[in-house]
């Protein structure tokens, strides 16, 4: 039998009965719509918890130590840490063989900084040469200081766009010397723009300067505020956060159940737990979706069963003038699937429809999401075999003399 | 090319035990043949021609149509049979609701080989003096036109017989006589014809009669010394 044939057999018998037919698709739109929207949302949310996650700490391969135990909220700076982590603990964890490089930083917020008339607020912070690997950096302009830079301790700055827009609003600022608390610096180069760190603020208002210079020029301070290590194996960087812990403890003579005068964050192993999070929230909602699917599906079985008795004497009809068992299970079937499926489409655009709404009232990146398309039309098409299958096999069992005398 | 031999058909009724509705039937039909099939209700003639048009399958004995035994066909051949060679017409028409005299008469090709050919079906139609009502719905037609697209239903795959069930019984006496007609027609062109009627006056239109009662074949013959049809028309 020809398929084209019995597609338009079975979609003349579900015009015969539009009411019907817009019933038992109900249940599908809605339950595909919903699957759409949720697991696009839940997709969006992941994307830009990620995004937001990587522009503050750049790379995955690094772990983090801060100085002071316990939970502390926000930046770690020079007014608001223990002076615990020195400079030699930074050289010690460069030499354990996990670790591949160390960074050491010094931050300070909301240093006045002045540019003839200008002024800004930048955060500063001293940093070593090889912040950019680390941090997976850029500059777009001019140039990153050396480490020559730093062993003299030249007076030079690295500037992100925030500052380059206060202070240099109208020049370009490589070469020109500004002052930062008082102390001169000299612009050797511009950062690439990072964006909106998971807070939403901006993570572009900052100076750079080589951390020795800062340290003896210009905040005088012999601690760190934070220090950061890139680990050998990132696959392994629970193992490297853990010598690292162990080495400091060691250095800085503390023993259990004495607490830690320092905080370790292994990036890698928090991103996971967001991402964790995050789609465990996904698996809930497209559960729920799910289930409105599979109640879709339970509404077509129970209408469709009704329309058999309802249309018996049409099965006899059917049956006296040559359709045997399985030409009347394959006809129910395909009515079936053909509801499911387009309430599928349906369904899908009318949930593409509802993300670009929340991802517009959210401010979620507009991302077009293809699998819940792909997999809403896949579901739907299952949902109406699996749920046709029962109606259907009723309808085959009628007796055609009993049918025809209904 | 029908042949019953010693057909019985049963049912089981309540605890009683079973009720015999046909009762060691034998007849043969050649090709060409008009046979009437007269009886009362109760006789058994409905369950004959389900028997016949292989809706159902006798308790015992055999039924042979062109030299095959159907007992040992599957469901899916007997289909094959209902759809090929027999076209069946019914005395409530039993065309399908919300659909077209056209589509209703195409309906058996798709059961064929799936190829509907629409010219085809409207031929069917204009052989039956519908052609112009082809694209109503059933139930905008009158009790005679309805029954004309049934038997252009029943044409439609050229069977080699024709089963009418009572074909007139839910028709006025002017479309009855239309209908019969148009039977007897077919029956000029060659087909194989089985009626089955309680009418006296109906089966006069057949050449042969076979009178059913309780279960059994009371007579069959030929309707030769019946009166004219003359007097047939009369009686609708």
């Amino acid at each position: 039998m020809k398929v084209r044939t019995l597609v338009s057999q079975a979609t003349r018998s579900l015009r015969r009965y539009p009411l019907r037919t817009i019933l038992m698709m109900l249940g599908v739109v809605a339950g595909i719509a919903s699957l759409t929207v949720l697991s696009s949302i839940g997709e969006a949310t992941k994307r830009e918890t990620m995004q937001r996650f990587k522009n503050m700490i750049g790379t995955f391969d690094t772990i983090i130590v801060r100085p002071g135990g316990g939970r502390s909220r926000g930046m770690p700076t020079l007014v608001n840490v223990p002076p615990t982590l020195r400079f030699e603990d930074a050289s010690a964890i460069a030499m354990e063989p996990a670790i591949r490089a160390v960074a050491e930083m010094q931050t300070a917020f909301d240093i006045d900084s002045k540019y003839r008339d200008h002024t800004a607020s930048p955060v500063v912070i001293g940093v070593s040469p090889n912040w950019l690997q680390l941090r997976s950096d850029e500059v777009q302009d001019g140039a990153f200081f050396t480490e020559d830079q730093n062993a003299s301790l030249a007076r030079v700055a690295v500037i992100g766009t925030d500052v380059r827009t206060a202070l240099f609003p109208d020049e370009d600022p490589i070469g020109k010397t500004f002052r930062i608390a008082d102390v001169p610096f000299q612009v050797i180069g511009l950062l690439t723009p990072r964006g909106a760190g998971p807070a939403g603020g901006s993570l572009d208002n900052l100076v750079l300067i080589p951390i020795n210079s800062a340290a003896r020029r210009l905040f005088n301070r012999d601690f760190l505020t934070m220090l950061i290590a890139q680990v050998k194996d990132p696959e392994r960087s629970s193992e490297a956060t853990e010598k690292v812990a162990a080495l400091l403890r060691e250095r800085h003579h503390i023993r259990p159940p004495a607490l830690d005068d320092f905080t370790i964050t292994n990036p890698a192993a928090t991103m996971a737990q967001v991402t964790r999070a995050s789609s465990t929230l996904t698996k809930i909602l497209t559960g729920v979706a799910l289930m409105a699917l599979l109640i879709g599906g339970v509404v077509i079985m129970s209408l469709m069963s009704i329309a058999v008795s309802e249309r018996r004497k049409e099965i006899g009809i059917r049956r006296s003038v040559g359709a045997a068992r399985g030409d009347v299970i394959v006809q129910f079937m395909l009515e079936a699937t053909l509801i499911a499926s387009t309430g599928g489409m349906a369904g899908a655009v009318l949930g593409w429809g509802g993300m670009q709404l929340v991802t517009r009232i959210q401010k979620l990146p507009q991302i077009l999401v293809w699998r819940p398309f792909v997999s809403a039309i896949f579901l739907s098409i299952i949902i109406g075999v699996v749920f046709g299958i029962y109606p259907a096999w009723k309808a085959s069992r009628l007796d055609p003399i009993q049918a025809l005398r209904s | 090319m029908i042949e019953l031999k010693n057909i019985s058909k049963t049912y089981p009724r309540g605890e009683a035990g079973t009720i015999e509705a046909l009762k060691a039937i034998s007849f043969q039909i050649v090709p060409g043949e008009f046979v009437a099939v007269r009886g009362t209700s109760g006789s058994g003639k409905s369950t004959l021609l389900n028997i016949l048009g292989c809706l159902d399958q006798p308790s015992s004995g055999r039924y042979m149509l062109d030299g095959e035994d159907i007992a040992k066909y599957s469901d899916k051949q007997l289909a094959h049979i209902r759809n090929a060679k027999i076209g069946f017409i019914f005395q409530s028409f039993n065309l399908l609701p919300r659909t077209t005299a056209v589509e209703n008469v195409e309906i058996p090709m798709v059961y064929r080989d799936g190829r509907v050919d629409r010219r085809w079906a409207l031929t069917a139609l204009e052989r039956v003096g519908l052609a112009k009502r082809a694209h109503h719905f059933a139930t905008e037609l009158s009790g005679g036109e309805q029954q004309r697209v049934a038997i252009a239903r029943a044409l439609i795959n050229t069977p080699a017989l024709i089963l009418a069930d009572e074909p007139t019984g839910n028709l006025d006496p002017n479309a009855g006589r239309e209908v019969m007609h148009l039977l007897e027609d077919l029956h000029h062109e060659g087909r194989t014809i089985l009626l089955v009627t309680h009418d006296d006056a109906i089966a006069g239109y057949a050449s042969r009669e076979i009178v059913l009662r309780h279960g059994k074949i009371l007579s069959d013959g030929s309707t030769a010394m019946h009166p004219s049809s003359s007097r047939v028309e009369g009686a609708l």
